[in-house]
């Protein structure tokens, strides 16, 4: 997986509209890469992906069965190591930021062009997180939401203003001040070799301090969940 | 007729089947009083035929109120007039050693029937109007008013009272629930069109647009227009504020997200929080103008590709603009002003100062150009 180049990548297609899930799997599969499974359905994806293994599912977030989140639950439960990379027809909601804290590390809009979107499975395979700005603006949103909740958790995601610099020490993530700096300026279109130029760094670096943001999100969501389970006394 | 409006269906029919009930309770009672109390009746084969006439009078009524088109006034008008009458025969069937004997009347509690009838057709008022009526026949067959008759004429018209108060209560609850159905089935219907629009418009015009990207000509163009297309219509349906987010925000305030969400299109991207980020009408709408003069100086100078970042920090808010444009050289501000370039920063910045807030804008030749809005979330 650490070759990037055109090894061919293994890929599972979940979409629920045929159209798509036909072109799409054209396009990988002329571009080198192998379709190991196509599913119009989440808890189909979820039993064939244990047998298809593929590297990266490419996963409408829009399914008839079950919501994007338990899928990436259940794809990553039966398939540890997998990729989940994200198509969203209808623009970037809670459900995108959900998404990506359950552990999916790609996201791209379905208008991208087939090349934007090769390279993203591309990347995807080799462990790099894509984003679009407006992921990028919702992972910022929700670092500062947390950060001004405070250690009170489970709040409804709403109306919860940020308060500015609340209490210090809550068990909320938060972001160094270069990687903040670093995901506005991907909120703000501009691509990692740009911000890598700007900000006098290495590709690698602008790269690391993505991957760290998405890393320190589904490690608290991870964590909100235990506790979450815990309380409701559903771990034992 | 009924004076009330009595919405379709709903919580009146069980009234009704027990305002029947009771009457045919009552009635029973009534029967077995007059078999234990027969041989004291001054007209004992009258009572018999009296009683036949209420027990048809009871299954005519139950037939009559269980249509709501019959519960009109010619019946409840009836209704009074038939138990009135059973109740002024009385005293004539029972004979006056009889009545003064403490045999009692053959209406008993059966008199109540009309009075429920009323209050739960017309509420409380309706139900005392019959009570007293009824209450006052019933005195006024009598010899002598004890304390007992005296009350029951007191209980009757507390029945009426209270009944009519309930029913009206049930039919306000009624169509409260009514509105909240048809809300709820307005939403829904959105939620549908919404979910409709994503499996079918949508992705055919992503389709399109991918698929024709990269050709030349009319068929790139068509594509393109797809593209827009698909933009706009995925900022509709997205704009519409979540449940939690707009809906609960108070009055006067409005979603940044919302009305920065309309420029979003295929070459102007909008990033936002996923939760809302609320603003004074007033500010929310001056930051929103601030924005669109920017990108339309976007649209002029720099080819229209824009990214729009909106950032909550609690106390402020910040809008930014950027662009790949040719961007301004560091000591060229001045010339760009004649140029005009600056006319819109001008007036941008005339905006945000109005609000409290700073413009800062960051260019370099060639590396385009970033305006970035800061306001305070209160106004000054």
């Amino acid at each position: 997986m650490n070759t990037s180049g055109n090894a061919g990548v293994r890929v599972m297609v979940v979409d629920d509209h045929p159209m798509w899930r036909e072109g799409v799997a054209r396009d990988l599969t002329e571009a080198g890469h192998l379709v190991v499974a196509t599913s119009g359905e989440g808890r189909q994806a979820v039993r064939v992906a244990a047998a298809a293994r593929p590297d990266v599912v490419v996963l409408d977030l829009q399914l008839p069965d079950i919501s994007g989140v338990e899928v990436i639950r259940g794809l990553r439960a039966a398939l540890p190591g997998v990729r989940v990379l994200m198509l969203s027809a209808s623009g970037e909601q809670q459900t995108v930021l959900d998404a990506v804290k359950a552990g999916a590390t790609g996201y791209l809009v379905k208008s991208a062009a087939p090349a934007e979107f090769l390279d993203a499975v591309r990347r995807t395979a080799a462990g790099e997180p894509v984003f679009t700005p407006g992921l990028a603006g919702l992972v910022l949103g929700e670092f500062r939401r947390l950060a001004g909740e405070g250690p009170s958790r489970r709040g409804t995601a709403s109306g919860v203003r940020t308060a500015g610099p609340a209490g210090r020490d809550d068990g909320a993530p938060r972001l160094t001040d270069r990687e903040t700096e670093v995901l506005r300026l991907v909120a703000k279109g501009m691509s990692y070799k740009q911000i890598a130029e700007r900000l006098g760094l290495s590709h690698r670096t602008v790269q690391n301090h993505v991957q760290n943001t998405l890393g320190k999100l589904q490690l608290h969501n991870r964590v909100e969940l235990t506790r979450y389970a815990i309380e409701r006394g559903l771990d034992g | 007729m009924s004076g009330v409006p009595s919405p379709p269906g709903g919580f009146e029919v069980p009234l009704w089947r027990a305002v029947a009930v009771f009457r045919f309770a009552a009635l029973a009672y009534v029967g077995v009083l007059a078999l234990r109390d027969a041989d004291r009746y001054a007209h004992p084969l009258v009572a018999g035929i009296v009683l036949l006439a209420m027990l048809g009078w009871t299954v005519l009524t139950a037939l009559g109120y269980a249509r709501p088109r019959r519960r009109g006034w010619p019946l409840l008008a009836a209704d009074l007039a038939a138990v009135l009458a059973v109740l002024l025969v009385s005293p004539w069937v029972i004979g006056r050693t009889g009545l003064a004997g403490g045999v009692p009347s053959l209406a008993v509690v059966w008199l109540a029937g009309p009075v429920l009838a009323w209050a739960v057709s017309g509420g409380r008022r309706r139900g005392a109007v019959a009570a007293l009526a009824m209450g006052a026949a019933d005195l006024a067959t009598r010899e002598r008013i004890g304390q007992s008759t005296f009350t029951g004429a007191i209980l009757l018209l507390l029945a009426g009272v209270v009944v009519g108060h309930v029913a009206r209560l049930a039919v306000t609850a009624e169509q409260r629930l009514q509105r909240a159905v048809e809300l709820e089935a307005a939403t829904r219907e959105r939620e549908r069109l919404a979910r409709g629009i994503h499996d079918s418009v949508l992705q055919v015009l992503a389709m399109v647009q991918r698929r024709g990207a990269h050709l030349d000509g009319e068929a790139g163009e068509l594509a393109r227009l797809a593209g827009e297309q698909e933009a706009a219509l995925r900022a509709l349906i997205a704009g519409a504020p979540p449940p939690d987010g707009g809906a609960e925000a108070d009055p006067g305030t409005l979603d940044l997200r919302a009305l920065l969400g309309r420029y979003a299109s295929a070459a102007v991207s909008v990033s936002a929080p996923a939760t809302g980020v609320p603003l004074p009408a007033g500010t929310a709408r001056e930051l929103a103008a601030a924005t669109g003069a920017a990108l339309e100086n976007v649209d002029r100078h720099a080819g229209g590709r824009a990214w729009v970042l909106i950032e909550d920090e609690g106390e402020t808010v910040t809008v930014s603009v950027r662009d790949e444009g040719p961007g301004i050289a560091a000591g060229r501000l001045d010339e760009a002003a004649r140029q005009g370039r600056l006319g819109v920063a001008q007036s941008i910045r005339g905006r945000i100062a109005d609000l409290g807030g700073t413009v800062t804008i960051t260019s370099a030749l060639g590396a385009g150009t970033e305006v970035e809005l800061t306001v305070p979330r209160a106004a000054r």
